[in-house]
């Protein structure tokens, strides 16, 4: 499903180029669930942003489903933004201007796949019931808790039915009951969906309900310690 | 869910943060549509106004000095109902006398110079746009209009003195002109004032001045000038196209019906061709039974060249000539042409006959073979000198030079053979009529204009004039003759027709058969001369005067420019709120990068919603502009008139102004979107996501090396303005303030290009070594770099423009005495309503105008022809179609170095300018050099020097004006100067100067214009100093800055309420920050002072940088000797910048400052 082949990202520092990201090589499989768990400033957002088209690394190759993302143009990733991978902030960037419906909508205003686009508002109404949030379509973010918020955050990120899901720290800025319902929420997904998960964590909980974690350390992923 | 309803939903949450854009787009929209109204107010104005002075008049034939009869306006209207030109309704052809004239009230107390007088009938006023409820006037009565009525303080019932010019057959300038009264003064008695409607501003010239007009009885005018049943102004009220030509069968030859010319579009000129008769050129057949010829003469002496080419042809083998066609078509007619001349004296040894007709002809008077060093004497004058057959006769003659100076010559001849008085066609017809000779009994009752000495006329000449008048006393070959007497009204005096020998056995019976050959041979005069030639054409006076509106000076455009700025600072605004706005959603854009939007989809509706903004905002922005209109209107009304010359202008706002004006506001706002957007469009979703709005730090490359870009710039804009110096000071000749004001403007870009590298350096600099607040205050620049630059960028620009654009203040001042100046160093203009044919620099001509040498001691004067025109200068609103134009001797301002020329066409050439308009032997026949001020140039006529201006003379010969210099900013405003010797040639009936540039010393000023004024009031005479003729159109310029400073003034104050809303908003963004320095100790104070040092030293730099650029531009004015700096107002003007901007700062600084800091704290 998706392949990291000697990824490396560095940025420009005063002291010439920094690597964040050292040749970084991984495989996931269709429908696996995967932690990255780190300390502050090791880089698992920017793998994260790497594996999600957001930014692109310096040296390497990333494919998904066989196709190398490190090739493509902007629209070309956009396109795969758009389609083959959902995105979950730890912030949940809802637009506060629209519904929750409208916001979970929004990304299928970018595709131009018709079928997709029609199916789109009944997809979003079983998905927000799915998640507990069928009495809340027509509210606006700002009516919304924050655990809400990611949820449907979440719906957003599964619209137009992605075959990836990142999520980069979702339960970073919600409180432990909603954190916890979220965690729950994205192990209950990964399993109906047969959806492939990787989640940038600080939270042991979320990442034991996954099925491998990874530590990404001195730019390297390695087993965690103490994991067998 | 669609992106149209995405948009909406964001179009009204952010409707707050929308205002500003809407504002700024308002503020674009209100400046465009409020300029552009203005600019159709003014041409809306000038069209009134144009349509007001023609009334439903559409062409016009204005003949000037030359009379035309008034049958000639009947004839055209039977010729425009044949031809079923004239519609129904349409008022006939009106012939009107139209000559200038003074006017002056009954006690004496109030004068109007430059009056025209309209000798009209009760037809004239149909054409009025609503015409006055009267019809034939009065033969004692005048109706003025409202101008004239209010200058001379008259009402109706008042009495009224016009004195009014004669019109003269015979120019003034013309040898033998008489010494006769020129004007005729009438006492008449105010009937009615007239209102503009009621075509009290008739003119036929462009200007939205009202003249002053003085409306008499036709006949009564006719009567009192002597001008007979005679007009010089015919008017027409739109007539139909003629129908085109055709080819119709009459028997078996081919005839063209209708016009002669296949030029629909001029029916006029084509009626008039077929219509006009030798009469409406003044011309006249004469019947010589002794001669058995006909004569053809005119009361103005000379024969138009042009008659004489018709007749003669140009050259040998001309077939077109009227003689080469006679002999087949009139059998037995001979034709000679005729020069009688009067000469001073006939001398053969010592023995003299004094003023004596000579006449040059040729045969059947003077044999073929006539050597052109022969003369042929009568007996009579054979016996007076005791002259024989080749003995040597020497005449002696005057030819008049310009200013009517006399110069006698002398030419010698061989006597070839002596003829008696009675031989045929020897005939005191051969005299011309010479007014104030013709008729005089005697010799010594002649009137001639010339020097007669009486005490040389014996009783043998009385006697002789008794019995023979004007008889000449000798014979020459024409071609002798025209070589020595011809001058610029021609070579001709008469043309003789011998008809055949047996034409009629009886008096009667040649009487009636000259009848039928002068039928026919005015058939084929009228049918060979164009009118034209003679000075009878016909101008589309209606088509000209709406091109003169329609062309006007742009006002739309030039307060386009004026409220450049402000619409700048508007839009500027508009751009800096619309980043913050684009800030506030910088994660909203991320957000939408990361679901897979494209960047141009995101473009595309974030400027959709800008646009939905813009449309609203420029709605507001057209309202408002119609309001700014109606203000710049009142402007130039009141505080700006005279940028108008005090024309009150009407509101006229066309649909075309408010929707492009509204669309130009939308389509300015939307560029500044895009381009406020691209930045963030370039970010990638991560930095958008990441950093929000905070981008620009993370932009800035960090290390010293960031400075280096801006630094080049730098020093490239301050090594090109060092160049631009440089170049101006070693090359005078060049546009100096041109290359000083460009060098300023570089000044400008490298003290902005340098700002923006010390901002990075100051970014990227290591640790103060001590860290002050101010300092501190002062770094805090460098966050926002773009930011900070933005407000010293607008604030430099606007002080470099206040204070650049304020030295360009034109004064009159000591340096007026200096030649160089815009006075040329003359002390006085004065402007003649009728000619003066004297030379006021020599003891004759002071002495013909009752001067004394006291009177004009130290006084010279530098005289002008005028052909009247349309005015110039920039006091005239309207685009001149027709230059007034001025004849000036070169020399006379070549040896005073007069004016300073700001351009030339050969500029390298070391001869005076002022030679230039002598025209070279090489140039094109049909181009006269011609120079004029640089302002009248450029934006009354729209030219540059090199270019032409098409010219038609007198008798309907195009030729080109080649502008071969440009005066700088002189009272020469409002005409083009040509060579004297050129304007002769092309308008050789205009007679005397009526515009003239006095040297007075200046002690004197006041006496010499009260002297002048007191001799020459008769003659219209007005005297201006020079300094206020200057100063007047200064301040047309000076109301042009002045407007300019203002609307400038306006911008800056928008610019710096923009200012505030940045200090504002970084103060907003900062709020953390301070509150953290409030936490460890800081009092709020010290806050202050951190905020404000930050936007004082911003502001600082701003101006200082606009000032310091301003100085190097206006330097060379500054310079320059005589030229006042307004110090006063310029310093005034930038400390209300700087103060308004530390106001608004200040008000800022406050506001954000205030409330519990510290909660901002708690919210991080």
């Amino acid at each position: 499903m998706l392949e990291l082949q000697e990824v490396t990202k560095a940025y420009p520092g005063l002291a010439g180029e920094r690597p964040v990201l050292a040749g970084i090589t991984l495989t996931v499989e269709r429908g696996e669930s995967l932690a990255i768990v780190g300390p502050s400033g090791c880089g698992k957002t920017t793998l994260l942003n790497l594996i999600g088209t957001l930014d692109r690394p310096t040296r390497g190759r990333i494919l998904l489903e066989g196709r190398d993302l490190t090739t493509l143009d902007e629209p070309a990733l956009a396109e795969v933004r758009n389609r083959a991978i959902g995105f979950v902030f730890q912030m949940h960037h809802l637009l506060p201007q629209c519904t929750v419906l409208e916001n979970v909508l929004v990304p299928t205003l970018a595709t131009r796949n018709e079928v997709l686009r029609d199916g789109a508002p009944e997809r979003a109404r079983r998905l927000l019931e799915r998640v507990g949030l069928g009495h809340r379509l027509h509210h606006r973010p700002g009516r919304l808790s924050g655990g809400e918020c990611q949820r449907v955050a979440v719906v957003r990120a599964l619209i137009n039915e992605p075959r990836l899901l990142l999520a980069d720290e979702p339960t970073g800025a919600l409180d432990r009951a909603s954190a916890e319902t979220l965690a729950q929420l994205l192990a209950e997904l990964n399993r109906e969906l047969d959806l492939t998960l990787i989640v940038v964590t600080h939270s042991p909980d979320l990442a034991r309900r996954l099925h491998r974690t990874l530590e990404l350390r001195d730019g390297v992923l390695r087993q965690p310690a103490g994991a067998g | 869910m669609s992106l149209l309803r995405l948009i909406l939903r964001s179009l009204l949450f952010y409707a707050r943060a929308h205002l500003g854009t809407a504002l700024g787009t308002a503020v674009a929209a209100a400046v465009l549509v409020g300029a552009w109204v203005v600019g159709d107010s003014v041409r809306g104005t000038l069209r009134d106004l144009a349509l007001l002075r023609l009334g439903r008049t559409t062409h016009a034939l204005a003949s000037g000095d030359r009379l035309f009869t008034a049958g000639l306006a009947q004839q055209l209207q039977l010729g425009l109902t044949q031809a079923g030109a004239l519609r129904p309704g349409t008022p006939p052809p009106v012939a009107v006398l139209q000559l200038p004239a003074v006017a002056v009230n009954a006690d004496g107390t109030a004068r109007a110079h430059r009056v025209q007088v309209l000798g009209v009938e009760a037809r004239f006023w149909a054409l009025a746009p609503e015409p006055p409820p009267f019809g034939e006037l009065a033969a004692d009565t005048v109706v003025l209009n409202e101008p004239l009525a209010a200058q001379l303080r008259v009402q109706p019932g008042d009495p009224v003195l016009l004195r009014v010019q004669k019109p003269q057959a015979l120019s003034p300038d013309a040898p033998l002109a008489p010494e006769e009264d020129a004007t005729v003064a009438l006492r008449l008695r105010v009937q009615a004032v007239v209102s503009d409607a009621q075509f009290g501003r008739f003119s036929l010239q462009a200007s939205q001045v009202a003249p002053f007009n003085a409306y008499v009885s036709l006949t009564h005018l006719q009567a009192r000038t002597a001008a007979g049943p005679r007009a010089n102004l015919l008017l027409v009220a739109g007539p139909s196209p003629l129908p085109a030509p055709q080819a119709v069968l009459a028997g078996n030859r081919a005839v063209v019906a209708g016009p002669l010319t296949p030029d629909p579009g001029r029916p006029l000129d084509t009626l008039l061709a077929q219509r006009w008769q030798l009469a409406d050129a003044q011309l006249e057949w004469r019947l010589l039974p002794s001669a058995r010829a006909l004569e053809l003469r005119s009361p103005r002496v000379f024969l138009d060249p042009p008659l004489g080419e018709a007749i003669f042809g140009t050259g040998p083998g001309d077939t077109n000539a009227l003689t080469a066609r006679l002999g087949r078509e009139m059998p037995g007619v001979t034709t000679t042409g005729v020069l009688t001349y009067f000469v001073n004296e006939l001398r053969v040894g010592e023995r003299v006959t004094p003023y004596s007709m000579v006449t040059a002809t040729g045969p059947p008077l003077a044999p073929p073979d006539l050597g052109e060093d022969e003369i042929l004497i009568t007996d009579w004058l054979a016996e007076d000198l005791g002259a024989r057959p080749g003995d040597a006769l020497t005449l002696r003659y005057y030819v008049v030079g310009a200013m009517r100076r006399l110069e006698e010559r002398a030419a010698t001849f061989r006597i070839r053979g002596v003829l008696p008085l009675i031989t045929p066609g020897l005939d005191r017809d051969l005299m011309p009529d010479f007014p104030g000779m013709t008729d005089a009994e005697n010799c010594r009752d002649w009137d001639t204009g010339l020097p007669i000495d009486s005490t040389r006329i014996r009783p043998r000449d009385e006697e002789y004039w008794r019995a023979h008048r004007g008889t000449p006393k000798a014979v020459i070959r024409l071609s002798a003759g025209q070589r020595l007497w011809e001058n610029r009204f021609g070579n001709l005096t008469a043309v003789r027709f011998t008809l055949p020998a047996g034409t009629g056995r009886s008096a009667a019976d040649f009487e009636r058969a000259a009848q039928s050959y002068r039928l026919g041979l005015t058939q084929h005069l009228t049918r060979r001369v164009p009118p034209a030639a003679l000075g009878l054409r016909f101008e589309p006076v209606r088509d000209q005067a709406l091109a003169a509106s329609t062309q006007a000076q742009d006002f739309g455009q030039l307060f386009l420019g004026f409220s450049f700025f402000l619409m700048a600072a508007g839009l500027l605004l508009l751009a800096v709120l619309f980043q913050f706005s684009i800030e506030r959603r910088a994660v909203e854009l991320g957000t939408l990068r990361a679901l897979g939007f494209r960047t141009g989809t995101i473009a595309r509706a974030l400027l959709t919603e800008g646009a939905l903004v813009a449309v609203a905002g420029a709605a507001l922005g057209t309202w408002g502009g119609t309001g700014y209109a109606r203000a710049l209107l009142q402007g130039l009304s009141t505080v700006w008139r005279e940028a108008v010359g005090g024309t009150p202008l009407q509101y006229h706002a066309t649909p075309e102004a408010l929707a492009g004006g509204a669309a130009a506001a939308v389509g300015a706002a939307l560029l500044t979107m895009a381009l406020a957007l691209r930045r963030y469009l370039r970010l990638s979703a991560r930095q958008l996501l990441a950093e929000g709005g905070q981008t620009e730090a993370a932009d800035a490359a960090p290390g010293a090396g960031a400075a280096r870009g801006p630094l080049r710039w730098a020093v490239a804009c301050a090594g090109g303005a060092l160049g631009l110096v440089s170049t101006a000071l070693l090359k005078p000749d060049l546009a100096a303030a041109g290359l000083f004001f460009g060098a300023g403007a570089l000044v400008l870009g490298a003290g902005l290009a340098g700002s923006a590298a010390w901002l990075r350096a100051l970014g990227a600099a290591a640790s103060a070594a001590r860290l002050t607040l101010p300092g501190l205050g002062v770094r805090s620049a460098t966050r926002q770099p773009r930011r900070s630059l933005a407000v010293v960028g607008l604030l430099a620009c606007g002080a470099f423009l206040i204070a650049s654009i304020g030295v360009f203040r034109l004064e009159t001042g000591r340096a007026m005495w200096r030649r160089g100046s815009g006075t040329g160093g003359f002390a006085l203009v004065a402007e003649a309503t009728q000619p003066l044919v004297h030379d006021l620099n020599t003891p004759a001509g002071r002495d013909a105008y009752g001067l004394t040498a006291a009177d004009l001691e130290g006084v010279s004067v530098v005289p002008f022809r005028v052909r009247d025109g349309d005015d110039a200068s920039c006091l005239n609103l309207n685009r001149p179609q027709k230059p007034r134009l001025l004849g000036v001797n070169p020399e006379l301002l070549a040896g005073r170095e007069a004016f300073t020329f700001a351009r030339r066409a050969s500029p390298a050439a070391s001869t005076p300018p002022w030679l230039a308009l002598r025209r070279g032997s090489g140039g094109p026949p049909d181009e006269v050099p011609a120079i004029g001020d640089a302002a009248s140039i450029q934006w009354a006529l729209g030219r540059k020097v090199g270019e032409g201006i098409e010219v038609t003379d007198e008798r309907g010969r195009p030729f080109t004006l080649r502008l071969v210099g440009a005066v700088a900013n002189s009272i020469l405003q409002g005409s083009l100067i040509m060579d004297e010797a050129e304007f002769v040639r092309r308008f050789p009936s205009i007679a005397g100067y009526r515009f003239f540039l006095v040297d007075a010393p200046p002690e004197r000023l006041e006496a010499v214009a009260t002297t002048l004024t007191r001799a020459l009031r008769d003659l219209g005479v007005e005297v201006t100093p020079a300094a206020r003729r200057l100063a007047a159109f200064n301040a047309v310029q000076n109301t042009y800055l002045g407007t300019f400073q203002v609307l400038g003034g306006l911008g800056l104050l928008l610019g710096s309420v923009g200012l505030g809303v940045v200090v504002l908003r970084q103060v907003f963004e900062r709020r953390g920050e301070l509150a953290l320095l409030q936490a460890v100790g800081f009092r709020r104070r010290a806050l202050r002072v951190l905020v404000l040092s930050e936007h004082l030293a911003l502001l600082g730099l701003g101006l200082g940088l606009g000032v310091l650029a301003a100085a190097l531009a206006v330097a060379p004015a500054v310079i320059t000797a005589g030229t006042a700096v307004p110090w006063t107002t310029l310093g005034l003007t930038l400390a209300g910048i700087g103060i308004n901007g530390a106001l608004w700062t200040g008000v800022a600084a406050e506001t954000a400052l205030r409330g519990a800091l510290l909660d901002a704290l708690r919210n991080e």
